[in-house]
């Protein structure tokens, strides 16, 4: 269901995208750089706002024609962005929120991993798997 | 009204709008000089009254626009100014035409014009007119801005007495409705009854408006404020014709209220250095009636809402996103800003032209670099960079799409510096980077700007080359080397036409360098400083001999610097460990090392690396000219057509060991050659030295050769000195004499040695091992029944072929046998030159070539046994030598030229050497009293290794090889074991036996029958005891030479006294004699035989020093 999916590090450059339609790539890079504004933005606005509540979805961030872009953010300012296509209307905010919290768990789970660096871009074959599930799930 | 003005903002609403435009022929300097002119009047106080006017100039403005001017009136052109060139008077009326024409254009909302003539002179110039103002030059224009001034109090007069004929003029039914161009066409089916409802409303907004409303608008008073609203509910009412009654009150005021409020800060002079909001609030907040910034937004979704209903107040909707933006962007809220800027996106406009796409994408990217989104707006700027160059424009605008990429290079966080790369790996959105460099090299070749391609291809393969994939690497090359068939890389910093500059991009990844290693000069051209120099330099840094801090200085000192140093004008050498991460072939032209300090002249290589290479070593050369500290700081290369100029400092994971070194002055250059074959064979490698040449020579035991080197100064320099050492290299073998030996005095009498000169230098080679076989064969033998203190054999030479020895020599060329001496033995020697000469030697630097020299030994003669005979005399003996040929040779071996003895291939023969007994006794006993607690044994075996010396040059053996008719020497040196020794040596005890006063030994004495023949017996004692005293008898026998020796002669001879002598003791260095008397009575040979008596202390001396010698008498016919 989710067409693209991407972790994003701190500093604001990509551990892992993926996206179905390969052929295509370049353009859901764009979609993902771009919607970091928003996230940026939203961050920067919780900071002030909601420094106690631990809600780390951030919700939609922008739509365009064809895709809606989600955002979520961990603690420690790691970006995941969801794209997900718009004329899938029977996706709920509660199960891309689901989604998301799959994606932060086997990314924490990858991190747990004593050979991964963090920083280095992410090439385990778990979480490979979950996004690919995540990606072909159609709903 | 169709094509948006992307510009607008609020406080536009305040504005009046006049257009200035050139009428005829008029160069667009000319007239924007004036234009500009024209634009510096934009606010005016208008007299008698408080009331400030602000005009908005434009030079092109689309006369369907101010159709949309009756809604919002700064959308209508209500002035034109027209400017033109008149040089004649016959042009006058043309161009007044002309003036007329473009009236008419903007006719329908304009109120006042004018017309600006430059160049013209003379009567109609002096013709007063208002509209018409005469200038003699473009430079000669000084009232111009009060002309502008006088012309827009002129509008500002007509403005305002409408204004006023609307306020008192009671008919409003006469006025016609106001409504947007559209509308007009589709006028019927509109509810008459609503309208009425609102025509007081419009009533109000025409008084008001005729004199422009939003001027007004800059000074909300209350009263003011109230009439606003009333104005704002008509043109809410008038865009929303299906009415919405009693609300439409506060519903226009996003359109109107706001631009003052906007205004206001958009205005430089309007902002207070308080900042916006303070500002805004209070501002606000005496106006009771305005909008708070909250409501302001809600209005204007509310009016967009509205707008977006309509198909064709796209524009106005657009405009109004961009308005609202704007004042979001103030008050800071991003995220609303973007939703606004995200519904102007979707805004279908009809068909736009390219430009205005490229204008559009333009802004968007530019409200959204106000908002903060950088990202977004560098999208969309890339975006609009694309439109700038699509398919469907005839003219691709390569230079504004270049331009405008530029631009893009921050929000997707590039730089175009290689510098910010080196750190680390690189983190960002290659995908993204990659393909905005890849436009850019595109844009940029397009442009006609070949270096600009190649310098951001360049630096694409250089920041992305770890996402590249291996199809992309080779694409990029091959475009990279077709670009720089054309136009080379530079490593020159490339500046664009607007101020930016590239920097150079040095292709530190392509190879990769790993290491950085200066390498010493090889061991031959290694200089040495002279160690008498050494001294007093070292000693004067500290007057320490140890102090930790000298000692960390020193330590930091050193690790830059490397302890070894370079030569002036000699080849010197640095390796850099590369590797190839691309997957083809890498081919690096001219890459040379970058150096500081020193002249240097590096001499480049080029090379060619293999496909994913790993650790490749590469070895650039250079010849350092001048002298001094010379630093290694980089190096350059030239890969796919880009010179780069790689510096050390900025390469990351680089290992260096230190990159200066000293350059010491020139100093000459030696070459070697010499006249024995060089040899692959090198030099254990325990020898320390590292040699330069090895030569090898085979040679045979005992065999001497001549080796002849020769020195050719092959240096730019004289070669001065030379010194000669040589060094034997540990073996087991033991060697007999001087193995080399040479003789400097001839080379040197030809120095000094110019550059390109040879001098010849002989070195004699002598190799002479051990010529005795395995210790246990001399065991084996030495039971085979000779006896060492045999009788005397009567003929030397007689030859002992042994059955044993003769079952040997078929096998002994094989050496398969234990203890067999056929192995080849080997000698290995260094000679070292030393050598110097021109200014390095002035510094006290010099040069060590070493010559390795290898000989292998091949044994030729082998003594396996060796024993003594006495011989008939004392004083001489019989040495009995095993001589075994171990060449393939047939050889003879001969001593003091006597007889040669022929020797077959393996065979063995004894040959016998007579020989005078030593007197060791009389060589030098000084190593014993120097070292009083030597090692005896050390002692002993010097003493030895003496006497053998002795006994070999008395003995002068030698073989040659028939064959080859050389002479070669050998030596019993190794083989002369203790018992021989104590044989060959002359007794100490010295025994004379004298015959009628003759000293008789090997002759036989001669006597008369019936004579009493004295016979005297004299002993010296050399030895350093005393010895004696001794008992002798004398006994005769007759030897019959038939193997009988008869001792009954008591017939034959008598004694005359005793048969019995008697020595007393003799003292060392004493000499004592005996005297007796003997008388032969018959004719006959007679030998004395003289016995010691068994008793006594003679027992406690060997018995080889009692060798008397046996006396051989002939006693003859006594005469008559």
């Amino acid at each position: 269901m989710a067409v693209c999916v991407a972790v994003i590090a701190k500093e604001n450059y990509p551990l892992y995208i993926r996206s179905i339609p390969t052929e295509n790539e370049l353009k859901f890079h764009y979609m993902v750089h771009t919607s970091l504004d928003v996230v940026d933005e939203k961050i920067s606005a919780m900071g002030k706002a909601l420094v106690d509540q631990r809600e780390l979805y951030l919700g939609l961030l922008y739509p365009t024609e064809d895709y809606k872009v989600y955002g979520y953010v961990t603690n420690s300012k790691v970006k995941f962005v969801m794209v997900v296509d718009s004329s899938n209307t029977a996706l709920r905010d509660n199960e891309i929120r689901s989604m998301f919290r799959k994606l932060h768990n086997s990314y924490t789970d990858v991190m747990c991993n004593p050979f991964y660096n963090p920083g280095d871009r992410i090439q385990s074959r778990a979480f490979d798997g979950m996004v690919t599930s995540m990606m072909i799930q159609v709903c | 009204m169709s094509v948006p003005d992307y510009m607008q903002c609020a406080e536009d609403h305040q504005t009046l709008l006049v257009v200035v435009q050139p009428v005829g022929i008029v160069s667009e300097e000319n007239f924007f000089r004036i234009y500009k002119r024209i634009s510096s009047v934009s606010q005016i106080s208008v007299r008698d009254s408080q009331r400030a006017l602000y005009i908005r100039y434009r030079h092109h403005y689309p006369p369907e626009n101010s159709e949309w001017g009756d809604f919002q009136t700064h959308r209508k052109v209500v002035g034109l100014i027209t400017i033109t060139d008149c040089f004649s008077a016959k042009d006058w009326p043309q161009i007044f035409e002309k003036f007329h024409v473009q009236k008419e254009i903007y006719g329908s909302t304009l109120y006042d014009s004018r017309l600006f003539v430059f160049g013209l002179q003379g009567e109609i110039a002096e013709q007063p007119r208002t509209d018409v103002a005469f200038y003699p030059s473009y430079e000669d224009c000084a009232t111009v801005e009060k002309r502008i001034e006088d012309f827009v109090e002129s509008l500002f007069i007509v403005l305002e007495s409408k204004r006023l004929d609307r306020a008192t003029d009671k008919s409003g039914d006469k006025i016609p409705l106001l409504c947007v161009p559209f509308e007009k066409k589709d006028f019927v089916g509109l509810d008459t009854d609503r309208r009425s409802k609102w025509e007081g409303s419009l009533q109000w907004w025409r008084g008001k408006g005729a004199v422009h409303w939003v001027s007004d608008f800059l000074k909300l008073s209350g009263t003011d404020f109230a009439a606003l609203e009333g104005l704002c509910s008509a043109s809410v009412i008038y865009h929303y014709p299906g009415g919405t009654g009693g609300k439409a009150g506060a519903r226009r005021f996003p359109g109107s209220a706001l631009p003052a409020e906007a205004a206001n800060r958009h205005r430089p002079g309007a902002l207070t250095t308080n900042g916006i909001n303070a500002d805004t609030s209070t501002e606000i907040g005496r106006a009771k009636n305005c909008l708070s910034p909250e409501d302001i937004i809600e209005k204007y979704k509310e009016a967009i809402s509205y707008y977006s209903k309509y198909k064709n107040a796209g524009v106005i909707e657009l405009e109004a996103c961009v308005k609202a933006v704007r004042v979001l962007a103030i008050q800071k809220r991003s995220m609303e800003a973007s939703e606004f800027l995200q519904n102007a996106v979707y805004i279908n406009l009809r068909q736009l032209s390219e430009e205005e796409k490229i204008q559009r994408y333009s802004i968007l990217s530019e409200l959204y670099e106000l908002i903060g989104f950088h990202r977004k707006s560098a999208f969309f700027k890339r975006v609009a960079a694309m439109q700038c160059v699509a398919p469907s424009i005839s003219e691709p605008g390569w230079r504004a799409c270049y331009k405008l990429l530029l631009e893009t290079l921050p929000g997707y966080s590039l730089s175009l510096d290689p510098q910010d790369f080196n750190k680390g790996t690189h983190r960002g959105w290659a995908a993204v980077q990659m393909r905005l460099l890849h436009e850019l090299v595109y844009a940029s070749r397009r442009m006609g700007n070949p270096a600009l391609s190649v310098r951001h291809l360049s630096f694409l393969l250089q920041t992305m080359l770890d996402f590249l994939s291996d199809q992309e690497k080779k694409d990029v090359t091959q475009s990279l080397e077709n670009y720089t068939s054309k136009c080379p890389g530079t490593m020159e910093l490339l500046t664009l036409p607007d101020g930016l500059t590239l920097p150079p991009v040095p292709f530190t990844k392509l190879p990769i360098v790993r290491r950085v290693k200066l390498l010493d000069l090889p061991a031959s051209l290694r200089p040495q400083k002279m160690k008498s120099s050494l001294g007093p330099s070292v000693s004067a840094k500290s007057p320490f001999i140890y102090s930790p801090i000298i000692a960390h200085s020193r330590g930091e000192e050193r690790s830059k610097k490397i302890d070894f140093q370079w030569v002036q004008g000699d080849v010197c050498e640095v390796q850099l460990m590369v590797y190839n991460p691309m997957p083809f072939e890498l081919r690096v032209e001219n890459m040379g090392l970058l150096t500081s300090g020193v002249e240097f002249e590096s001499l480049p290589a080029a090379l060619s690396l293999p496909a994913e290479s790993g650790l490749y070593p590469v070895t650039l050369v250079g010849v350092p000219q001048t002298t001094g500290t010379i630093t290694v700081s980089g190096y350059h290369t030239t890969v796919f057509g880009v010179f780069s100029d790689c510096l050390l400092d900025s390469l990351p994971g680089i290992k260096t060991s230190g990159s200066t070194v000293e350059v010491i002055p020139a100093l000459p250059r030696l070459q070697i050659s010499t006249s024995l074959p060089r040899s692959a064979h090198s030099l254990q490698p325990s020898s320390g030295d590292e040699i330069s040449t090895n030569v090898s020579v085979q040679l045979y035991n005992g065999e001497t050769q001549q080796l002849v080197v020769r020195l050719e100064n092959i240096g730019m320099e004289p070669l001065e000195k030379l010194e000669v050492t040589s060094k034997i290299l540990t073996t087991k073998e033991k060697l007999y004499g001087d193995f080399l030996s040479w003789k400097l005095e001839d080379t040197l009498a030809q120095f000094p040695l110019q550059p390109g000169k040879v001098a010849t230098f002989t070195i004699s080679i002598k190799v002479k091992l051990d010529f005795s076989c395995q210790e246990n064969l001399l065991q084996d033998l030495s039971d085979d029944g000779i006896s060492v203190s045999g009788f005397p054999l009567c003929s030397p030479f007689r030859q002992v072929v042994r059955p044993r020895v003769e079952s040997k020599p078929v096998n002994a060329a094989e050496g398969g046998r234990p203890g067999e001496p056929c192995h080849v033995k080997t000698l290995e020697a260094v000679l070292n030159f030393k050598y110097s000469g021109g200014p390095g030697h002035v510094e006290g630097y010099y040069r060590n070539l070493a010559l390795g020299l290898h000989v292998e030994v091949e044994p030729s003669v082998f003594f396996t046994r060796v024993s003594t005979l006495p011989a008939t005399s004392t004083r001489q003996c019989h040495l009995l030598l095993d001589v075994f040929n171990a060449t393939e040779h047939e050889l003879s071996v001969g001593a003091r030229s006597d007889e040669e003895l022929i020797l077959h291939a393996g065979e063995c023969q004894r040959m016998a050497i007579q020989v005078d007994k030593f007197n060791f006794e009389s060589f030098p006993e000084s190593p014993a009293d120097k070292g009083q607690f030597a090692n005896s044994k050390h002692l002993e075996e010097e003493r030895q290794e003496a006497r053998g010396l002795e006994i070999n040059s008395k003995l002068d053996i030698h073989w040659t090889i028939i064959s080859f008719s050389q002479t070669r020497g050998a030596s019993v040196e190794g083989l002369l074991n203790q018992l021989v020794l104590e044989h060959l040596q002359l007794a100490p005890l010295l025994w004379d036996v004298l015959v009628d006063g003759q000293p008789c030994d090997c002759q036989a004495a001669a006597c008369r029958v019936g004579d009493p023949v004295r016979l005297e017996v004299r002993l010296t004692n050399r030895s350093p005891r005393s010895v004696g005293p001794f008992a002798l008898s004398v006994v005769p026998f007759q030897d019959h030479q038939n193997g009988v020796h008869s001792y009954d002669l008591r017939h034959a001879v008598s004694f005359v006294g005793s048969g019995t002598f008697y020595l007393d003791k003799v003292q060392p260095s004493g000499q004592a004699a005996c005297l007796g008397a003997l008388l032969f009575l018959y004719t006959g040979d007679f030998f004395l035989h003289i016995r010691f008596h068994e008793d006594g202390p003679s027992k406690e001396l060997p018995p080889s020093w009692f060798c008397l010698p046996s006396v051989h008498v002939r006693a003859l016919e006594a005469q008559a």
